[in-house]
């Protein structure tokens, strides 16, 4: 059991930092911090993604002339982190934002004062 | 006993005694409510009520379901191939073609670069739309002050401006002075490498876009106005992803290896326009988010 946790290691990092950022993106009461939980998450995918095109010691995906496929690592996986990072940085950029937007019109961006806030303009 | 008392006390045991014996009516003082909908004070405290015991429970609910999905995933994960092995399923003839057909095919030499701008270059033009469209959400979302008419906020954006001009940072003019040509000219070889190295459009535009940002930071929104203006700037975003989206166009109209022509070959294919239009709006959305959120706008 620790051998296959030892050998698949960063997928378990993995899967531990996307606990650790979806738990910090409920549980925080700050919305600056829920979107660092959310960017922890982006970051465990893509840790889990990159780790997924590796191969035992192939070199980096950059073909020099007439050599073999088997010499390099797996390039697909690369080109799916890169799209997931354009979505995280589009992402973060409207929450922060939105928080901005929030933060002009109610004075706060803790998640009880501003809900206590909200409610007393509906009264 | 007569027969009528049979039926008498029949009766009397049916019908009941009108007066029970050790209890006592009595008669209501108040009269009955006449809705049972609750008034709007207890409304509010009953509501108040459900929100607090809902928090209460929202961080134990919380983590039972953080802790349920770690484990589901862990259990999957521990299921899967090994790391780094060279047979693992995910590396299928798909990858193979890649490596072994990209120098050929699309004129570059990094495998990465190749698929991204080339093989699967419908997926990076979404890209470039997603950040088109990011910055001009935040433009829309950060415009203006609430309830600030316009020549306040010119107001207000000159006497930053001047502010700026009266205490300029000394140290970080110096250190930008210094940085930001070999900046500059690291982003151009980045993007214009990317076929050969690794690099490409993404990272060629972000380190341009770094260094717009060290500029405006060390001499001010003013000066970077003066040849980057907000014509400018909508000018080139506008035009790299019009030109990506040509590009592409053409490729739905003539097929996927359509555009083989000579001079197509010698430049390389495709790859060298798409990887600077794909650099312009990253560089763009890079700064632009820079200057909205310092500023209000670009």
């Amino acid at each position: 059991m620790l051998e296959t946790l030892l050998e698949n290691r960063f997928s378990v990092t993995a899967v531990l930092l996307f606990g650790i950022g979806f738990l910090n993106l409920l549980l925080q009461q700050n919305l600056l911090k829920k979107v660092v939980g959310f960017n922890i998450m982006d970051s465990a995918v893509f840790l889990l993604l990159a780790s997924l095109g590796y191969i035992e010691g192939g070199a980096a995906p950059v073909v020099a002339e007439g050599t073999s496929p088997s010499l390099y690592i797996n390039p697909i996986p690369s080109g799916l982190v890169l799209t997931g990072i354009v979505v995280s940085v589009s992402i973060t950029a409207f929450s922060l934002a939105l928080i901005q937007r929030i933060y002009r019109r109610y004075g706060t961006i803790e998640l009880d004062q501003l809900r206590e806030r909200a409610r007393k303009e509906d009264d | 006993m007569s027969e009528g008392t049979w039926r008498e006390r029949l009766r009397v045991w049916v019908d009941g005694e009108r007066e029970p014996r050790d209890r006592t009516l009595f008669v209501m003082e108040s009269p009955q409510r006449t809705s049972s909908l609750p008034t709007p004070e207890e409304h509010e405290v009953r509501e108040r009520h459900r929100l607090r015991k809902f928090l209460n429970w929202y961080p134990a609910a919380a983590v039972i379901i953080c802790a349920a999905l770690v484990a589901v995933l862990l259990a999957a994960v521990v299921r899967m191939p090994a790391f780094g092995e060279a047979d693992n399923p995910i590396n299928n003839e798909v990858s193979r073609h890649y490596l072994a057909r990209t120098e050929e095919e699309t004129g570059a030499s990094n495998a990465v670069t190749g698929m991204i701008l080339s093989y699967r270059g419908f997926d990076t033009l979404g890209e470039s739309c997603v950040l088109f469209l990011a910055v001009a959400s935040v433009t829309l979302l950060l415009r203006r002050e609430d309830g600030e008419p316009e020549d306040a906020a010119q107001r207000r954006l000159r006497r930053e401006d001047a502010l700026q001009r009266e205490h300029p940072d000394v140290i970080l003019q110096q250190s930008a002075r210094l940085l930001i040509p070999f900046i500059l000219l690291f982003a151009l070889y980045v993007l214009l490498n990317g076929e050969s190295s690794p690099g490409g459009g993404f990272s060629g535009g972000t380190v341009l876009g770094g260094g717009l940002i060290l500029y405006a930071a060390a001499f001010g929104f003013e000066r970077l106005g003066r040849f980057f203006s907000r014509r400018a700037y909508s000018a080139v975003r506008t035009f790299g992803l019009l030109l990506y989206t040509f590009l592409y166009g053409c490729y739905i109209v003539t097929g996927a290896n359509g555009l083989t022509s000579e001079a197509l070959t010698r430049m390389g294919g495709l790859s060298l326009p798409i990887d600077l239009a794909v650099g312009l709006v990253v560089a763009c959305t890079v700064y632009g988010f820079y200057a909205l959120f310092a500023r209000g706008e670009i």
